[in-house]
């Protein structure tokens, strides 16, 4: 009996608790944007009005901070020092910030959207700009920035980052994805180089039954944002695209050729099943183990297949660009990855944010990103010569077709999930390719018309 | 109290008006309350009652934070009438109440046995508490080298013992994936359990099993008839913990599948972090972490109710 009172008068307590709060809701709305206005005048010098107006940073000075997360160790390091030499008076301080992708958004969105003025400058993924541009994480740069300033970057890279009109991020480095294959073992049982997907597949089978490695072709199929860049690329090459006139479209033909083909791969024995596991490092260390013939990985992977430490493969790799299907064309699509710049719209320290900017995306910084593997983003130095001595992968790029992933809406990464988590569920075997499409197809549709979980 | 009465209660006689020292004292009680009342409404009721706002909202970020939209139940419907958050609860539930239950069990057998073994008792709660105290995060990271269907332990146990000819996608397949996770949370939660049911088990006073041995009762009568009644306190205690540490499971699959395959191993508590910081709805997302809220204080009612219910019957 004491318990029931007490449970009881726990519901009424929170039933009353509820009842006040949505009483309360209607004034706490008003309360807290005029909080936000007058705060808005105080501290925000940026945008004030929405208008452009193009900032002067030639004298620019102060400290600001970066939020940096490359994956090699000492780059951002190289970079700062660079930058400080040429301009000593600005100071930039590193902010390190967690690899994982998405946690690193999270911490970003987390000091951004709650007022903070740091970091000035962060490193953000290409597809970001439209939904931070929606929620004002960005500092739209073109307003600031002369048009001239756009000219430098290669074709394609800033409407990348242009959301409704406004560009949001300058381009960093590039990134896009290879085949990477054994050219021991295509030698040894004398196959070609393949062109196409069908011949990576069956060379694969070949090498795997003779005994030459235990895996033929490892890629990323886990439950992620790496799977839809993969499908993408198997859907470009098939004829298929995600979205056609803003709708879903994966009920097509092309669609199902794309996921049944991915599928194949493992019911034959070609990929291992545990592929619906994979991310970039464990596909990449099955292949560096000697354990695979052909591995589809971003540029980087070329430095890492060269390291002795980590690799039982140095001097055995070969690099081309990425197959098609037969009978569409000569290569195939690959990804657009890479990562941008972005400015914090709080920051106190415009000019020198985009004196940062405006360096780090000129011929000196880019050479230094170049000589790192990382893809240069300036169209100088990406058309360069000497370019290809940094790292073979350079030397392919003109051959490769480029494939963007549908990231202009502010609802690109439930359109992602979409994708990733009915293709991940169709690699695992426990749904039909036909009814994976169907459902990603359905729920790209809802996400974007109503923004959903 | 005593020190601060001369002062204090002049100054409050002073300003109020008031005579009674019964109210001063009253008073005084209040104001020292307060510091720590402050760090409550801080900590524990603002961000609750300020989610539960949120919920009820359109939130935009703007330049200038967060701006509010009043849209009713607008969020709730569409929580709602998402299956990925049916499918989630379900999720969740059945998880936690599988864990838990197993988890009690396993408790319970090995607080018993450990009670009996008097020598060793200590040294093995100090073994038990390290998958416990360990962080999940990096457990869950082993337990990805274990379950790894390429180089993975477990594989290589089974097949050199020929229990399995090919290795297997634990973490790849719906169902083994469902159960490694389970796994790795029994691993890792059982030692708390443990240590709840020994102090309980040392409260319980020697004489009652005496006397239950001269009442001729066996070892099976005097574990129903008392150890079992002294015990329920500590079990609804170490199960309460446990229901609302399992509803709120996040790091475990977060490492291991991500949620995946598909959406099979994505819980409630992934799924308001993924709507709340990977898709910046808030206002949604406000709505999934408040219907979690309710869920786990429903889920620890009944699972008081319950017991308390099971455990009066038996023992009159």
């Amino acid at each position: 009996m004491k318990h029931r009172k007490k449970a009881i008068s726990l519901i009424v307590m929170g039933t009353s608790a509820v009842a006040l709060v949505v009483g309360c809701s209607a004034n706490t709305t008003q309360s807290t944007g005029q909080g936000n206005a007058s705060s808005g005048t105080a501290s925000v010098k940026v945008n004030s009005t929405g208008s452009s107006h193009v900032v002067n940073y030639k004298n620019a000075s102060g400290t600001i901070v970066w939020a940096e997360s490359f994956t090699t160790g000492n780059l951002a390091n190289e970079l700062v020092k660079a930058f400080e030499k040429k301009y000593p008076k600005i100071k930039v301080k590193l902010q390190v910030q967690p690899s994982d992708t998405d946690t690193n958004r999270a911490t970003l969105t987390t000091a951004i959207s709650g007022g903070s003025s740091t970091p000035d400058v962060y490193m953000g993924d290409v597809i970001w700009p439209a939904q931070f541009a929606n929620s004002q994480l960005a500092a739209p740069l073109s307003d600031y920035l002369p048009k001239s300033f756009w000219n430098r970057f290669s074709n394609g890279l800033v409407s990348g980052a242009t959301y409704n009109g406004k560009v949001y991020a300058a381009p960093l480095f590039a990134d896009t994805a290879f085949l990477y294959y054994r050219k021991d073992l295509l030698a040894k049982y004398h196959l070609p180089v393949p062109k196409t997907w069908e011949q990576v597949k069956s060379e694969a089978a070949q090498i795997q039954k003779a005994g030459g490695a235990r895996y033929g072709f490892v890629w990323q199929g886990a439950d992620y944002e790496g799977l839809t860049c993969d499908f993408d690329e198997y859907l470009a090459d098939a004829g298929g695209q995600v979205l056609k006139n803003g709708k879903a479209d994966l009920t097509s033909p092309a669609a199902n050729k794309a996921l049944s083909f991915m599928r194949s791969l493992i019911t034959s024995g070609v990929t291992p099943k545990t592929v619906d596991t994979f991310q970039e490092s464990q596909s990449e260390n099955v292949f560096t183990q000697g354990n695979a013939v052909f591995l589809r990985n971003w540029s980087y992977a070329w430095s890492d297949s060269q390291t002795p430490s980590t690799s039982k493969v140095v001097g055995k790799v070969g690099v081309t660009a990425l197959p098609t299907f037969a009978g569409h064309g000569s290569s195939g699509y690959s990804t657009v990855g890479g990562w941008d710049l972005y400015v914090n719209p709080h920051t106190k320290d415009l000019p020198a944010a985009l004196q940062f900017l405006d360096w780090m995306t000129g011929t000196q910084a880019q050479s230094i990103l170049a000589e790192n593997s990382e893809m240069p983003t300036n169209k100088t130095v990406a058309d360069s010569k000497s370019l290809a001595k940094y790292s073979p992968v350079f030397a392919l790029l003109p051959k490769v077709k480029f494939v963007s992933r549908p990231s202009q809406t502010p609802e690109y990464p439930s359109v992602s999930k979409a994708i990733y988590d009915n293709v991940n569920e169709a690699l695992a075997g426990s749904i039909s390719v036909s009814k994976a499409l169907s459902l990603a197809n359905q729920q790209i549709d809802n996400a974007q018309s109503s923004g959903g979980l | 109290m005593g020190t601060g009465a001369p002062e204090s209660p002049n100054v409050l006689v002073r300003s109020r008006g008031a005579s009674h020292l019964q109210r001063t004292d009253k008073r005084a009680g209040l104001s020292l309350l307060t510091p720590a009342g402050i760090v409550i409404l801080a900590v524990t009721i603002f961000p609750i009652v300020y989610s539960v706002i949120m919920s009820f909202n359109n939130i935009q970020i703007t330049q200038n934070g967060f701006r509010f939209q009043f849209n009713g139940l607008q969020n709730y419907k569409q929580v709602y009438s998402a299956p990925l958050f049916w499918h989630s609860v379900w999720f969740t539930v059945y998880y936690s109440i599988i864990t838990v239950a197993v988890e009690l069990f396993l408790g319970l057998l090995i607080a018993l046995a450990i009670q009996n073994v008097e020598r060793l008792k200590s040294v093995s709660i100090v073994i038990m508490l390290i998958p416990w105290a360990l962080i999940t995060v990096i457990s869950a990271q082993m337990w990805s080298y274990i379950y790894n269907g390429v180089y993975g332990v477990l594989n290589a146990i089974l097949q050199q013992l020929h229990l399995i000819h090919a290795p297997v996608n634990w973490l790849g397949q719906p169902t083994t994936a469902v159960i490694s996770l389970m796994i790795a949370d029994i691993w890792k939660t059982t030692p708390f359990v443990v240590i709840i049911l020994v102090s309980g088990l040392q409260m319980i006073p020697k004489d009652y099993y005496e006397a239950a041995r001269i009442d001729g009762a066996n070892s099976w009568q005097s574990f129903w008839s008392v150890t079992f009644p002294q015990l329920r306190g500590s079990i609804a205690l170490a199960g309460l913990f446990r229901i609302l540490q399992a509803f709120g499971i996040f790091d475990l699959p977060f490492v291991l599948t991500q949620g995946g395959p598909g959406t099979a191993t994505t819980s409630i508590a992934m799924l308001g972090e993924e709507t709340l910081f990977t898709n910046l709805h808030f206002g949604l997302g406000a709505a999934v972490a408040v219907s979690t809220v309710i869920l786990i204080l429903g889920a620890c009612l009944i699972f008081l109710s319950a017991f308390r219910g099971m455990v009066g019957e038996e023992a009159q």
